[in-house]
């Protein structure tokens, strides 16, 4: 694929289709590399996961090594993880709290600030040799939302509360109902050999796959039950700039799946009250409900179960999955133990429900490599004519919350940034409500 | 010499060993052959069966793993009674075809405890996986358990398992270990 390459080529809103070979191909997946990953604002960490000056933690924007890290004015900066004599990573550890990292190659050091330091044997430069400054890890911009830490290396790229826009009507009742969030200690790292896009586009609208895939992992939850029926009725999609939340208005669906009925009552008695009084009814019925979320491009969650991750491209046939739990701060130990657990049960590696998860986004991936296989379209054309406008929802809404809306507008936010040669070029394609625009 | 704990633990028999070792392969026999009902049996009832995920730091930055943490295991029976259950739904595809697996259990070593019905016993099960057409993953658990005499019979009661892996390198963890 040359740069000239119409990305939007490769999904069709109006048929409703989006074509195999973007989970696939080499050249399309190092045009997202450059395209999606170096420009997108991307999860670096939590902020309780790095609470103290010193405290890091190593991650990936695309596959660019990062190393987020706090500083001793409370702030973060994050910057890659690459030496810049050599190229060796100089940091090997997933995290910890250190003054300054030192390349293991020739010894080069550099502060908690990202910049270069003393050279091991420094006097074997001559004066001149090299300017520190000049030859320090690139670094990123580094914004935060509601505890959320996130990074992107591109300078002219939009504001984090403008990539964010509108969605943050709905974040806001994840990561402010009740105070300041926190991740259980800890997270698990693992791959899956499948497309990253699979990951995040179950999560971003797939609530169709529950009733059938998840059928055993919610029994074994829910001392044999099974999901209802699905209901059609009051439940949405509703996408903002690729990301997606799709959800019911029942309430409690999704606290259900995690299996604690202490977990369920502090949610009806403590966080429902406590979303109503902030943010109105609708939204303290949408939180809990049978819901998932996706963050443009690799992150997602799900409220009411608590997991919190995101897709890691390692090449276009694997991905790289972290997992996290987020409690509120202020929720007693024992509530907070009892969504971690709730989490490892479903959302995990070894979790009832995540298990079957994977086994399909591979299946998804790995089919690709037959020739004439990945010719074929995939089918996303359910609900298509179900578009809305909803007075309190902000965003592209569609009635129902078995569709695959928020999955083509993902994939058409994709295409956008595939094809953009600057911010100029990427269209606001939803009516914002609540956020101004640049443009 | 000091007497730390590890030079105080009185070695077992080589009866109490031979035992103990057959409850281990009967276990893993057990495992292999999906029998999880009868698995459940040679549990206690207050069994915790963890399995720690640990971040990879600097020596400097060494922390142990704890129950507080996010684990991969961190069961107690209602918790594993779920994860077979989920086999017994009728609706598990992804363990239809099922999957194949070899525990082998290795490196076993029996001490006494201060309590007379409970053994400490290290173990390695190293677990060979394969399933689907040609997917085959290995995983290596250093095993720390306590075995407890219930009527006569040996149970297991606590079981640690340290992971070989920093990053889980498989897609789903469908094995006890």
């Amino acid at each position: 694929m040359s740069n000239n390459t119409d990305y939007h080529q490769f999904i069709d809103n109006e048929e409703g289709w989006v074509d195999r070979r973007i989970f696939w191909e080499e050249e399309i997946y190092e045009q997202e590399l450059k395209q999606i990953f170096a420009k997108s604002w991307q999860f670096i960490a939590h902020d309780s996961m790095i609470p103290n000056a010193n405290d890091f933690y190593t991650t990936y924007m695309g596959e660019d090594g990062v190393i987020g890290a706090r500083q001793k004015d409370g702030s973060v900066r994050v910057f890659l993880n690459s030496c810049p004599h050599r190229g060796n990573k100089f940091c090997f550890a997933d995290e910890g709290n250190t003054r300054s990292f030192i390349c293991n190659y020739h010894g080069w050091s550099f502060g908690i600030d990202g910049k270069l330091g003393a050279l091991a044997n420094e006097h074997v430069y001559d004066e001149g040799d090299i300017d520190k400054e000049k030859w320090s890890p690139k670094q990123a911009r580094v914004e935060t939302y509601k505890g959320l830490i996130f990074a992107t290396f591109d300078q002219e790229a939009p504001s984090l509360d403008e990539w964010l826009g509108d969605f943050r009507w709905y974040l806001d009742m994840m990561f402010d109902n009740d105070g300041e969030t926190e991740f259980i200690d800890g997270g698990i790292k693992s791959y899956v050999n499948a497309n990253w896009k699979f990951g995040v586009e179950n999560f971003i609208g797939d609530a169709y796959h529950a009733l059938w895939n998840h059928d055993s992992g919610l029994k074994a939850m829910n001392n044999g039950e099974g999901f209802g029926p699905a209901v059609t009725e009051n439940s949405y999609h509703a996408s903002v700039n690729g990301h997606g939340w799709e959800f019911g208005t029942d309430g409690y669906a999704d606290v259900v799946i995690g299996g604690s009925e202490k977990w369920l009552n502090y949610v009806r008695d403590i966080i429902k009250p406590k979303i109503k009084d902030k943010y109105g009814e609708l939204r303290s019925n949408i939180f809990g409900s049978l819901a998932s979320v996706s963050l443009f491009p690799n992150i997602s969650f799900l409220p009411g179960i608590q997991t919190f991750r995101v897709w890691l491209p390692r090449g276009p046939k694997k991905l790289e999955l972290r997992i996290f739990t987020i409690v509120n701060k202020n929720m007693p130990e024992e509530i907070k133990q009892e969504i971690n657990n709730a989490c490892m049960m479903t959302f995990n590696p070894a979790g009832v429900l995540e298990m079957d998860d994977g086994e399909n986004w591979e299946g998804n991936t790995q089919v690709n490599k037959g020739f004439l296989t990945r010719q074929e379209k995939l089918h996303y054309g359910c609900g298509i004519t179900r578009e809305i406008e909803h007075e309190e929802l902000p965003g592209i809404i569609y009635k129902g919350q078995f569709n695959d809306a928020n999955q083509r507008h993902f994939y058409t936010r994709w295409a956008d940034l595939m094809n953009a040669d600057s911010w100029d070029d990427v269209p606001t394609r939803y009516k914002p409500r609540h956020t101004k625009t640049t443009k | 010499m000091t007497n730390s704990p590890e030079q105080s633990a009185t070695p077992a028999s080589m009866e109490l060993t031979f035992e103990v070792e057959q409850f281990l392969y009967k276990e893993a026999r057990l495992l292999d052959t999906e029998e999880f009902h009868e698995w459940l049996t040679i549990l206690t009832d207050d069994i915790h069966y963890w399995m720690p995920y640990r971040y990879q730091r600097y020596r400097k930055n060494h922390v142990e793993p704890t129950v507080n943490d996010t684990s991969y295991f961190n069961d107690d029976m209602h918790n594993l009674k779920r994860r077979v259950l989920r086999n017994d739904t009728g609706t598990c595809w992804s363990e239809d075809p099922a999957t194949r697996t070899s525990h082998v259990i290795s490196n076993i070593e029996v001490e006494h405890t201060d309590n007379p019905d409970e053994y400490k016993v290290y173990s390695l099960t190293t677990v060979n996986r394969n399933m689907n057409e040609d997917e085959e993953h290995l995983m290596v658990g250093h095993r720390t358990d306590i075995l407890r005499r219930v009527n006569g019979q040996l149970k297991l009661a606590k079981r640690k398992i340290i992971l070989d892996q920093n990053i889980f390198m498989n897609k789903s963890l469908n094995v006890f270990l």
